[in-house]
């Protein structure tokens, strides 16, 4: 069901509706133009995106359904653009929970021109994107993944990373030690030690 | 003993007020709310002796931590064994996952008095594996917790809903948060389910009456002042937090800041509380505004190890501070902490190197021949002054034991000494054994009169320091190899260098050029930086100068591992009368130690207000025992603030709550307040009370809740919106709805953290798996800013590549939700209004069925519910082993015991388990030594 790309990749195609909208000035690392489109805003061959203002919203609350009908089921990716540019939003949010859920489309919210306008820079961006930086990352250095692995309990910070690491000599003589000897580092009070050795010598799972 | 004549049980409540709060709580459902060190806990275990005597009944304890719990059970033992009650059965505690539903399920049809972990406690409630009508009463320690979305609030509903007889008492001895917010204490007392405060102020009519009427303890203030380079370090660090504070205030405009002044930096907290302030927005501060906050913390601790750790601990820690305050490799200027760049950060670190050591090299000096060893480096050491103060406290009691030689009571002349930590206690033993020792050569200085000092102990602990040091240079240069310079260069220069903020390499050494002069710091040829007091020769022939006399050597050095450091086993070893004991302050556990010990002499170390009404109570609760304190603080220090701080501020408070007990509406009529539901249900909104309930027909509408999610509040108010809440062991999800709708909470911070360790991604990935309709709940917090954007400019166009490097909030959305077409984005501004949200969602839609949304995403071959409820630190701990996947980190969890046998494994064997790469590089980074300067390949 996706669209026949006519205007190359590299653009947002925007729909003649949307002109005036002050998202637009904000659409700037990224080229767009105006299209005849059931949408609001194509992002990608298979992601579009529809405009809503809360504020119209309450005032006009079948629009977004008729908007959403049009689209007739095209598009994998439907974006519910939304403007929280009122107070009390609560129901209206409420509502358009319900609404996506019903609907198959995606809420997105921007409390801000400027923000909304940066979303459909982003969906165009990363419409290639593979989604690498929000899986599973390694920190790539000894000292981080060092710093990362001992800071894991709570209250334990960068320095005494160090600290102990620094005094013991390798991860595993520091694992291996006693309290009364992580109690002697600088900056090691009780709990911190208390909370350290909790972690290193609790059973991994729950014996039977 | 005296008691209460008409209690059929033994009491050990001496004092008149505590008779009083007793009879009290025999009669009524009420809160207390007790000073600090009146013996809250002795009350409480009175009381729940009193119940446990009868026999026959189901109390719970909700509240109370590890340490009390320990005081209770001990107490309520003791208890029954002097007042022979066979029906008495102590405590139970239930406290973690590891007892099995059917063995809690036979202690809880057993009876007793139990202490449960809230967690546990809701879930046995809402599974009915404990039924609230069974339960003869509840106690409630630490109730200043138990705010409107709490478990602990969660429970006293449940059990006040289905359990209208039994008693229910309150207990706390916090009463600051009780004052904050709009008319706070109604509000508590709501949550609480009861009517009653009952405020017992150390300004109490009777408490003062018990306290002063009889013979009041003898107390002896000393002010002792700190030494200059002391004060200085103070008032840098001072001025380091206030620009700390300004630097805020700057990049935060529009939050409310007016109190955050350098008045309430000397407040023990002030660190949480701005932390606090900023949480509503926390999510949208800059990196900048977060480091500034942590920054404040490290200030804060440096304040509190400026006055308890000795010189050379102290520039120890300020070592280590530094290392680890280094940039990252690669990264900009903007990433250092800019308390660094300021003079006053110069002074803290200089000042204390210059408490340990001087090194008097000129520059011409190094200039001229910069591989000369220059032998003017003398080891200063100073003293702690309260040290000092010490050893003549002892020596006045000494006099004193030597006046009076026949005590006329029943203290046993032992001397305790109070102190603030564990660290503290062990540097006064290892000073108290050897101040008199001197180091051979310096006796015809000040050897004839044997003043005591800490010389041996300093000269000792500055040879430690010097080896470490040694090593520390590698250990950094090995963990940051790229700033290696700057950290083999001495604190001065990477101070300075920060405060010229970087320049480039080659325009650095012009402006160098010019202006080094005064600068205590010069650049040899081979281009290092160095300074004189850091060079390995200098370091070297300071080692030389410091060799242990023959005196010295025979110390013994205190074995850190010593069994007999705990100190319960002094008491049955050496005679009371010649002892001296120096503990740590622990709360209301320093009550026994005052029993246990008798002392005749109490020197308090640092001033703790609780400790000195204990010393009240105590010395009122035995006429027969003299008890004489010293009472020692810096002059003009932090300490001495934060103690009168402490003590103003339970003042007022107590003051406020007395004020709005005063106002209170006492009209509450039981049945109205009984119905937590209707109450509960106004709360969230008026308008639907009557409409949410039309709509629960012939069956109920049900929410299967992951167990875990028993910390959130939502459980708790859906259960408010009359929703059954099952709780459950999922593995996949935290909430299902119906048979298709499966949501992930996460609030914020949840969402943040998830992202970054890319938790998130298999998250929606698996229910994406087994649920038709899979949802993200991105949950703000009541009171937070409803907004994902930073404060920084969005304004500001970002290239595409700079937003792969470093990707915000926003672009991780945007990616997620084009990973997963089929997700849905639920936003909520609140718990309140998720609520609402699910029921919406759940409107004519079929009930989830608990028994398959357990089973679905579990491993066929790992069976057995209680296989799963692993332990979620060590788990985090194993992610973030290099290298280490979902699938590792299970088997990990499978086939290891823990952490300690993991780092101890063979290489061999972990080879087997997880692969020979894994496994080499998880081996490698348990074995890999950082004292090793050897560039290393990353990991």
């Amino acid at each position: 069901q996706a669209l026949p790309s006519r205007s190359g990749p590299s653009s947002i195609l925007v729909s003649p509706r949307q002109k005036g909208n002050p998202i637009l000035n904000s659409v700037r690392s990224v080229a767009w133009e105006y299209s005849d489109i059931p949408a609001d805003y194509v992002l990608g061959a298979t992601t579009c995106a529809l405009f809503l203002s809360l504020k119209y919203h309450r005032l006009h609350p079948e629009y977004i359904y008729n908007r959403i009908r049009d689209l007739k089921g095209q598009y994998q990716l439907r974006i519910l653009l939304t403007m929280v540019d009122i107070e009390n939003h609560e129901e209206s949010l409420r509502e358009l929970s319900k609404t996506s859920l019903v609907n198959n489309v995606t809420v997105m919210l921007a409390w801000s021109a400027q923000e909304a306008g940066r979303y459909l820079e982003l969906f165009k961006t990363f419409e290639h994107a593979a989604p690498t930086s929000i899986r599973a990352q390694r920190s790539s250095t000894y000292s981080d993944s060092l710093v990362e692995f001992i800071t894991v309990p709570r209250g334990i910070n960068k320095t005494d990373a160090i600290g102990l690491v620094s005094n013991f000599g390798s991860v595993r003589t520091a694992v291996n030690a006693g309290p009364e000897e992580i109690g002697l580092i600088a900056g090691w009070g009780e709990k911190k030690v208390q909370r350290w050795c909790n972690a290193v010598r609790e059973p991994f799972r729950i014996k039977k | 003993m005296p008691g209460d004549e008409k209690a059929p049980v033994k009491l050990s409540l001496p004092l008149e007020f505590q008779q009083d709060i007793f009879k009290e709580l025999r009669e009524d459902d009420e809160l207390v709310l007790l000073a600090r060190g009146l013996g809250l806990l002795r009350i409480v275990t009175n009381l729940l002796h009193s119940y446990d005597a009868a026999g026959n009944n189901l109390i719970l304890l909700v509240g109370a931590d590890e340490r009390e719990n320990v005081w209770i059970g001990e107490a309520l033992a003791e208890h029954a064994a002097v007042s022979v009650a066979p029906k008495a059965r102590g405590l139970s505690l239930v406290n973690t996952d590891l007892m099995s539903v059917g063995t809690r399920e036979k202690m809880y049809a057993q009876g007793g008095i139990f202490s449960i972990t809230s967690r546990i406690l809701i879930v046995d409630f809402l599974s009915g594996l404990l039924n609230p009508e069974t339960v003869t009463g509840v106690v409630v320690l630490h109730a200043e917790r138990v705010v409107a979305t709490s478990l602990e609030a969660f429970i006293l509903r449940i059990y006040r809903q289905k359990n209208k007889a039994g008693f229910l008492k309150a207990f706390s001895d916090s009463p600051e948060p009780f004052t904050t917010g709009f008319s706070p204490l109604t509000n508590m007392m709501k949550n609480l389910f009861l009517q009653k405060p009952s405020l017992y102020p150390r300004f109490h009519v009777s408490v003062a009456k018990s306290l002063e009427g009889r013979k009041k303890a003898e107390v002896i203030e000393l002010e002792v002042p700190m030494t200059d380079a002391m004060r200085d370090i103070q008032n840098a660090v001072l001025e380091c937090v206030e620009v700390s504070i300004s630097e805020l205030r700057k990049s935060n405009t529009g939050i409310e800041m007016e109190d955050w002044t350098l008045d309430s930096a000397l407040h023990k907290n002030f660190d949480t509380m701005i932390r606090r302030q900023l949480d509503p927005v926390w999510h949208r501060t800059t990196f900048k505004t977060r480091q500034v906050v942590r920054d404040l913390t490290l200030l804060r601790t440096i304040l509190h190890a400026l006055l308890t750790y000795d010189a050379v601990d102290f520039n120890k820690y300020l070592d280590t501070v530094l290392a680890a305050s280094q940039p990252p490799p690669g990264s900009t200027k903007q990433n250092q902490s800019p308390w660094l760049f300021l003079d006053a950060a110069d002074t803290i670190f200089t000042t204390a190197k210059r408490r340990v050591y001087t090194g008097k090299v000129s520059n011409a000096d190094l200039a001229n021949n910069p591989n000369s060893v220059p032998d003017s480096l003398e080891p200063v050491l100073e003293e702690l002054p309260k040290w000092n103060q010490l050893a003549e406290i002892l020596q006045e009691i000494e006099q004193d034991a030597y006046l009076n030689p026949t005590p006329q009571d029943t203290s046993t002349g032992a001397i305790l000494i109070m102190c603030g930590d564990q660290g503290t206690c062990r540097q006064l033993r290892e000073y108290l054994q050897i101040m008199y020792v001197k180091p051979e050569g310096e006796n015809d200085e000040d050897g004839a009169e044997s003043e005591p000092s800490a010389q041996v102990m300093m000269r000792r602990k500055l040879r430690n320091y010097l080896s470490w040091k040694g090593d520390f240079t590698k250990v950094s240069s090995a963990l940051f190899s790229e700033n290696q310079k700057a950290i083999n260069s001495s604190t001065e220069n990477r101070v300075q260098s920060g405060k010229a903020n970087k320049p480039p390499p080659n325009k650095r050494r012009r402006v160098r050029g010019g202006g080094a002069a005064g600068s205590g710091s010069t650049r040899s040829d081979t281009g290092a930086v160095r300074t004189p007091g850091d060079r390995d020769a200098h370091i070297a022939s300071l080692m030389a100068e410091l060799q242990p006399t023959e005196i010295e050597a025979m110390q013994k050095t205190e074995i850190s591992t010593d069994p007999l450091d705990d100190m319960d086993s002094y008491y049955t070893l050496f005679d009371m009368d010649s002892l001296v004991v120096i503990h740590p302050y622990d709360g209301d556990l320093d009550e026994h130690i005052l029993e246990e010990t008798k002392p005749r002499y109490v020197v308090m170390y640092e001033p703790d207000a609780a400790f000195i009404r204990r010393i009240e109570v105590y010395r009122s609760s035995h006429t027969d025992r003299t008890v004489k304190v010293f009472f020692m603080y810096y002059g003009g220090s932090v300490e001495e603030q934060r103690y009168l701080s402490a003590v103003r501020r339970e003042k007022d408070a107590f003051t406020r709550l007395i004020r709005e007990r005063g106002n209170m509406a006492l009209t509450l009529n039981n049945d109205a307040n009984l119905d937590p539901q209707e109450s509960f249900l106004r709360t969230i909104n008026t308008r639907i009370a009557g409409g949410g309930r039309l709509a629960a027909t012939t069956q109920p509408p049900r929410v299967v809740v992951d167990v875990r999610e028993f910390r959130s509040s939502l459980p708790s108010l859906l259960h408010g919106r009359s929703i059954v809440v099952v709780p459950c062991m999922l593995t996949v999800g935290d909430y299902v709805l119906t048979p298709q709708i499966c949501i992930e909470r996460k609030s914020i911070r949840d969402l943040i953290g998830s992202f970054t360790n890319g938790r998130l991604y298999n998250q929606v990935e698996a229910m994406m798996e087994h649920y038709k309709s899979p949802m993200l709940l991105i949950e703000f917090d009541q009171n937070k800013s409803f907004t994902l954007e930073p404060f920084s400019d969005l304004s500001a166009p970002s290239t595409t590549a700079g937003l792969a490097v470093a990707p915000d909030l926003q672009s991780k959305l945007v990616m997620l939700t084009l990973a997963f077409p089929r997700l849905k984005i639920i936003w909520s501004s609140s718990p309140y209004q998720t609520a609402e949200i699910f029921s919406e969602l759940k409107k004519q839609a079929e009930e989830p069925d608990p028994l398959k949304a357990v089973q679905i995403g579990l491993d066929p071959s790992m069976q057995g519910d209680e296989m799963r409820s692993f332990n979620q630190v060590t788990q985090d701990m194993l992610r973030a082993l290099p290298g280490a996947n979902e699938k590792i980190v299970t088997t990990l969890t499978l086939e290891v015991e823990s952490l300690m046998e993991l780092a101890n494994m063979e290489e061999k064997e972990l080879c087997k388990l997880i692969g020979t790469d894994v496994g080499r590089r998880i081996h490698r980074f348990f074995n890999r030594s950082v004292y090793e300067d050897v560039a290393v390949p990353t990991l």
